[in-house]
């Protein structure tokens, strides 16, 4: 069984927007709402600064509080590729989930009265194609394989490189690994 | 260290507002009929019953929570996105949702309210009951008032807690993830329980010992507020953070910091009101005057429970780790 996951290589993002475009597109993302986005963050005093920038989106945690806060099951763990995703049609549109989720990765589709969010484009994966926003990043920041087959792109990364999860300390344990700097070469 | 966050595109940034009025007024009236079920059977249990002896409250007050709890349920349900679909909450329990035990919870609680409603009914109202067997079923009732009571307390203070766990479960908004706000959200349910009886109860000893009783609820909820904000205070950043609008006293967060000065002013100021009606329980006639100054201080605790329902479901949403 995969075990999907996404590396972002945060160096390699040029905040082009082209992966919000590409997950509204392909995934008819409700007006004025996004499953993905680019946050920009400046750390550092003046002059010595830092820009990052990120991209963020739902992290199909191993260990989801959307999944445990949902009342009525919509929400759930696809056992067999880890993604998180949910049965619309269990939906009550309590809005627990959106509470819950530490990423703020869920929104209310205002048409269907549902609760929405990233799929990882199972659609596109099942159909053997990679995630729209991995297919369209132009800088290769975003890559999305599976972590069990030690020879896929992202296990290779995660083992290049010293890697991120957001907010590691919430015990989500997310399934979105970010890259922020390489490993010295020896 | 000098941290800046800009967002490239504010447009694709979440819209983090979900729970508006509506969630607010239903944990209000919720809490506020778990504290009314509550009082009530305190009202039957007490020395053997000797408060019940014509005082109204013994069935207007039974009566009163399920109408204040159906009231809430009927703003949670005005909530969802997806109403035709709320049957769903009864297809499966979900033991690490609070909202799926709480939604159990209030199906069991709205009939067992109902039986006390019953249980509680003087038999010269029975003509309201439009059925044979429904009276039947109330005189029946009226033989184990006690046991009901009892059982419609444990539930109050069931509901009573749900509704502070419901917000405290969310990991990811700080202000809420407490466990002490189940413990002040019980408090204000049995204080706003407390003072709605001292409105409805008609006889003084009734009036009074309700009093009694709110002073200490009052004190506690007093005690367990500051000691929220300190908690939060000494936590974690987003901790910190989180209680920021409360004492910001900036335009932008205007309600928050109006709420605590309300709250300030209100839970003292009713007290006093209170402690003064205990020096004068002497009095064997309530005055017009001694009337207005009870009723005055269980509003004024009713608004403080509801400011504080309003105030943290508003304030949570505004908390956030990332």
């Amino acid at each position: 069984m995969p075990r999907y996951a996404m590396v972002i290589d945060t160096r390699r993002c040029i905040s082009c927007m082209a992966c919000v475009v590409a997950c509204k597109a392909e995934n008819d993302v409700a007006p004025a709402h996004f499953r993905t986005r680019i946050r920009e963050e400046i750390s550092g005093t003046f002059p010595d600064l830092r820009a990052e920038t990120r991209s963020e989106l739902c992290n199909h945690c191993d260990n989801p509080p959307c999944v445990y806060n949902c009342p009525t099951r919509a929400s759930y763990k696809n056992e067999e590729t880890g993604m998180v995703l949910l049965h619309k049609n269990k939906c009550i549109g309590c809005k627990a989930c959106i509470a819950a989720c530490p990423y703020d990765a869920r929104y209310v589709d205002p048409v269907k009265g549902v609760v929405d969010k990233c799929t990882f484009c199972d659609h596109r994966i099942a159909a053997g194609k990679q995630p729209a926003c991995v297919a369209t990043c132009v800088g290769g920041s975003r890559v999305f394989g599976d972590l069990d087959n030690p020879n896929s792109s992202v296990s290779i990364l995660l083992r290049q490189h010293p890697s991120e999860v957001l907010l590691a300390g919430a015990g989500t344990e997310p399934r979105v690994f970010y890259i922020k700097h390489y490993r010295t070469p020896r | 260290m000098e941290v800046t966050v800009t967002g490239l595109n504010a447009l694709a940034f979440p819209h983090m507002h979900i729970w508006d009025w509506r969630v607010a007024l239903y944990l209000f009236l919720g809490g506020l009929s778990a504290g009314l079920a509550v009082m009530a059977a305190v009202l039957h249990l007490r020395k053997n019953g000797e408060l019940v002896e014509g005082e109204a409250a013994s069935w207007i007050a039974p009566l009163c929570v399920p109408v204040v709890l159906g009231l809430g349920m009927l703003f949670i349900f005005l909530d969802l996105e997806h109403k035709l679909n709320v049957y769903r909450l009864y297809l499966t329990v979900q033991p690490l949702s609070p909202m799926s035990w709480g939604s159990w919870g209030l199906l069991a609680f709205f009939p067992l309210s109902a039986l006390f409603v019953l249980a509680t009914l003087p038999e010269r109202l029975y003509g309201w009951l439009m059925l044979d067997s429904l009276r039947n079923l109330a005189r029946r009732l009226t033989e184990s008032v006690r046991i009901i009571a009892f059982i419609n307390l444990l539930m109050g203070i069931f509901i009573g807690i749900y509704t502070g766990v419901l917000l405290s479960s969310f990991v990811a908004r700080p202000l809420w993830n407490s466990s002490i706000l189940p413990v002040l959200f019980l408090l204000s349910a049995l204080s706003a329980g407390a003072a709605l009886m001292i409105i409805v109860s008609r006889s003084l000893a009734a009036k009074l010992f309700f009093t009694k009783l709110d002073i200490f609820l009052i004190a506690a909820e007093m005690t367990v507020l500051p000691l929220f904000f300190y908690g939060q205070y000494t936590s974690s950043s987003a901790h910190r953070a989180s209680i920021l609008p409360f004492f910001a006293f900036t335009h932008e967060y205007l309600w928050f910091g109006s709420a605590i000065i309300l709250l300030g002013v209100i839970f003292p100021f009713a007290l006093v009101l209170k402690l003064l009606e205990i020096r004068e329980g002497h009095v064997t006639a309530l005055t017009p005057a001694v009337l207005f100054r009870m009723n005055l201080s269980a509003a004024l605790v009713l608004l403080g429970s509801a400011i504080v329902r309003f105030a943290f479901v508003y304030a949570g949403q505004l908390s956030h780790y990332l």
